[in-house]
């Protein structure tokens, strides 16, 4: 077996097996110049290791906003999966104000209800009427922000109508 | 029968002499208002005693033989049951010679065969009876037995307060007022009775003091301030948003394979409803349609269009999301004053009317052609809506018997004041309690046509509604579904939505509280000529 490292270090040409130590893929090796790989990773990440994703560094955090991560972890689990659902939700703020304000606060509400107040992360589907709510309740927070005036995306703390999801449940 | 509140020639003197209890603030000779206007004396200082005595007569009278009882009965004339004390140390002494049925300290301080103080007898009376219902709803919070004590007492006074405004007898309403002003300082105020008592006992006294019989006008808020108190309102509990998302729900089924649709709101507010609606629009399979709003609204009088405006706001939002949209405002300040042609529906679209709270305002005294609400639903029905759409609060707050609307109301405003208590965000918490508070007021201050808070239960719309063309329209399994998970995103547990026949009642544990209902109309019938 032939190793040529990236650096052209160390060239064997015997059949030995290379040592871990020295020679083990990982050296050389960074996720950040195979972009395409990193994004595969984080699509499969749950809402808070994307976020904290999102502090490693500066290209991570440019990487990690990208909104179609947000889409995916939004409505990964939805069966069926929504269409033409897209365009309307960009013009609302985004996917990822999207998890932030509605998606999070409703899933771990509908979720404690059903285990009774334990907090463990469950990979659970929702349904139809589930996603229409948030969308719903979306868009609704949309508008008051459009009330209050600027209508642009004012950070990431929703406003006054779904402050009552950030209200701890009475456990 | 008179009240003889310091009179002070009782004979029962002997029978009830000094307590152990420490001296309320109160004359000693001082009778009980709330008795008094039952036509017994009984003075305030003995309540207790009384009271425990009562509750021991009771038990005695169970464990006698029936025999006993009938003697008792046949030497009524010895008895003087107004002096309500006395009375019961004789029936005691009478059934059973071995107890002594008084003597100074034997009240509270003596354990064996007396019930403890914190429990008071109830003296069997219509009006009492109805108040054991109403403190079955206060029960919720955890009280001491003193502070519960008070808190039963507060609604016994209030409810005799009430009656004494029914009768006119203002003198004595005045006093009770006194005497639940006092009481108020006793309780917590924070929650339960305490917080819903003081709005009462606020009403009342604004009643009795400005002008009994005609009732006040209240003050009008500006368009402006209504419209923050209803926001906060909107935040606070979930009322309206269960409102406007049934609502939604049923308007967009009704609208399923239509091209052009005409929403009429008679209220629009700050449109919040209608975001929601939007976004479902462009979300459905096939496409958006056109969508015209039309919104109803008073007029604002400080220059700003303010229907205008949330036009504007409302138009934004729908091109952000590729919906075809317009907007029409109407300004007036009541629904009966918009005339059909103001909103300028064309044939070929599909409308639908939505009410939220709005109805209930035109059942007050009418004019010469007929209550105002029925012509309104005249003329809703003229228009061939898809769907009318109405949600109103459900209680019964226009019986033309002030106690009942009174008792009514203090029961129906208790409850929605215990769902409130769950949600803790301010200032929207203390703002929907003022928007509340305005409704007390004006269901138990207001009369005539400044009363327009006149709501009546579903059954009763009903009635009315099949009355007047229209037939009812199911609301589906998805609204149901859609409420459920609307509240279960509340973090307090008591809410509850049931289906009653089609129509969605949101409830606090099991008092349904609004209720939401679909109706289309039915054709007029072609009138045949016949010289009407």
């Amino acid at each position: 077996m032939v190793h040529i490292l990236e650096n052209g270090e160390h060239f064997r040409a015997d059949n030995r097996e290379p040592e871990p130590e020295h020679e083990g893929f990982g050296s050389g090796f960074s996720i950040n110049d195979h972009l395409d790989l990193l994004i595969e990773v984080l699509k499969r990440l749950d809402g808070r290791s994307l976020g904290a994703a999102a502090c490693v560094c500066r290209q991570w955090c440019a990487i990690a906003r990208n909104d179609s991560l947000w889409e995916h972890l939004c409505f990964r689990h939805v069966s069926p999966p929504p269409v033409g659902v897209r365009p309307v939700v960009s013009a609302l703020g985004g996917y990822r104000r999207l998890y932030m304000v509605c998606v999070r606060p409703v899933l771990s509400r509908l979720k404690r209800r059903r285990l009774g107040g334990e907090s463990e992360v469950v990979r659970r589907v929702w349904n139809q009427h589930e996603v229409e709510l948030s969308l719903s309740l979306f868009c609704v927070e949309y508008y008051e922000r459009l009330l209050v005036g600027g209508g642009r995306v004012a950070g990431d703390s929703p406003s006054s109508s779904l402050k009552f999801l950030c209200m701890p449940v009475n456990v | 029968m008179g009240p003889t509140p310091y009179n002070s020639s009782n004979s029962s003197s002997s029978a009830c002499s000094s307590s152990t209890k420490p001296p309320p603030p109160q004359p000693p000779d001082q009778m009980d208002h709330l008795l008094a206007g039952a036509g017994y004396k009984v003075r305030s200082n003995d309540l207790t005693q009384v009271a425990e005595r009562l509750e021991h007569l009771e038990t005695v009278m169970v464990k006698s033989s029936p025999v006993d009882i009938s003697d008792i009965g046949n030497d009524a004339v010895y008895y003087n049951p107004t002096d309500l004390a006395s009375w019961v140390d004789s029936l005691l002494t009478e059934l059973n010679p071995n107890v002594s049925g008084s003597g100074s300290g034997s009240g509270s301080g003596s354990g064996s065969g007396f019930v403890s103080g914190s429990g008071p007898a109830y003296v069997s009376d219509p009006v009492m009876n109805d108040m054991n219902n109403v403190y079955g709803e206060f029960g919720q919070q955890v009280v001491t037995p003193i502070e519960e004590d008070v808190s039963i007492r507060l609604v016994h006074v209030l409810m005799t307060c009430a009656e004494a405004v029914q009768r006119g007898d203002m003198s004595l309403a005045g006093l009770l007022i006194d005497d639940l002003q006092g009481l108020l300082g006793r309780v917590n105020s924070g929650c339960g009775i305490g917080k819903v008592g003081s709005f009462f006992v606020d009403a009342l006294s604004r009643r009795v003091v400005n002008s009994p019989q005609n009732g006040v006008v209240q003050v009008d808020l500006s368009a402006y301030e209504n419209e923050i108190l209803y926001h906060h309102y909107y935040e606070a509990c979930p009322y309206l948003k269960f409102a406007h998302f049934t609502a939604n729900q049923a308007i967009l089924e009704a609208f399923d394979g239509q091209d052009c649709v005409h929403v009429i709101d008679f209220n629009l507010m700050q449109g919040l409803q209608w975001p929601a609606l939007i976004q479902a629009l462009a979300l459905r399979p096939g496409g958006p349609p056109l969508l015209r709003l039309t919104g109803i609204g008073p007029p604002s009088l400080d220059g700003r269009d303010s229907l205008r405006e949330i036009g504007l706001k409302l138009a934004e939002l729908a091109r952000s999301v590729n919906v075809r949209f317009a907007f029409r405002g109407v300004a007036a300040s009541r629904l009966d004053d918009v005339k059909p042609w103001m909103l300028q529906v064309s044939p070929k679209e599909a409308v639908a009317v939505n009410s939220i709270m709005q109805l209930h305002k035109l059942l007050g005294p009418g004019g010469p052609r007929g209550p105002p609400v029925d012509l309104v639903l005249d003329w809703i029905r003229d228009l061939n809506p898809r769907i009318l759409m109405v949600v109103e609060q459900e209680s019964n707050h226009n019986q033309p018997e002030f106690l009942d609307r009174f008792t009514e109301s203090l029961y129906y405003y208790s409850t929605m004041f215990d769902s409130l208590d769950a949600c803790t965000a301010q200032p929207e918490k203390t703002l929907a309690e003022l928007y509340i508070q305005r409704e007390i007021c004006n269901v138990v201050c207001c009369e005539g046509s400044a009363r327009v808070e006149r709501h009546e239960p579903l059954v009763r719309w009903r009635e009315r509604l099949t009355g007047a063309g229209f037939a009812p329209l199911h609301l589906g399994s998805n609204a149901f579904k859609q409420a459920r998970m609307l509240l279960t995103l509340f973090s307090a547990e008591g809410y509850s939505v049931e289906e009653n026949e089609g129509c969605l009642t949101l409830g606090w544990h099991s008092r349904p509280l609004i209720a939401a209902s679909a109706w289309q109309a039915i054709p007029k019938p072609s009138v045949v000529t016949t010289g009407r």
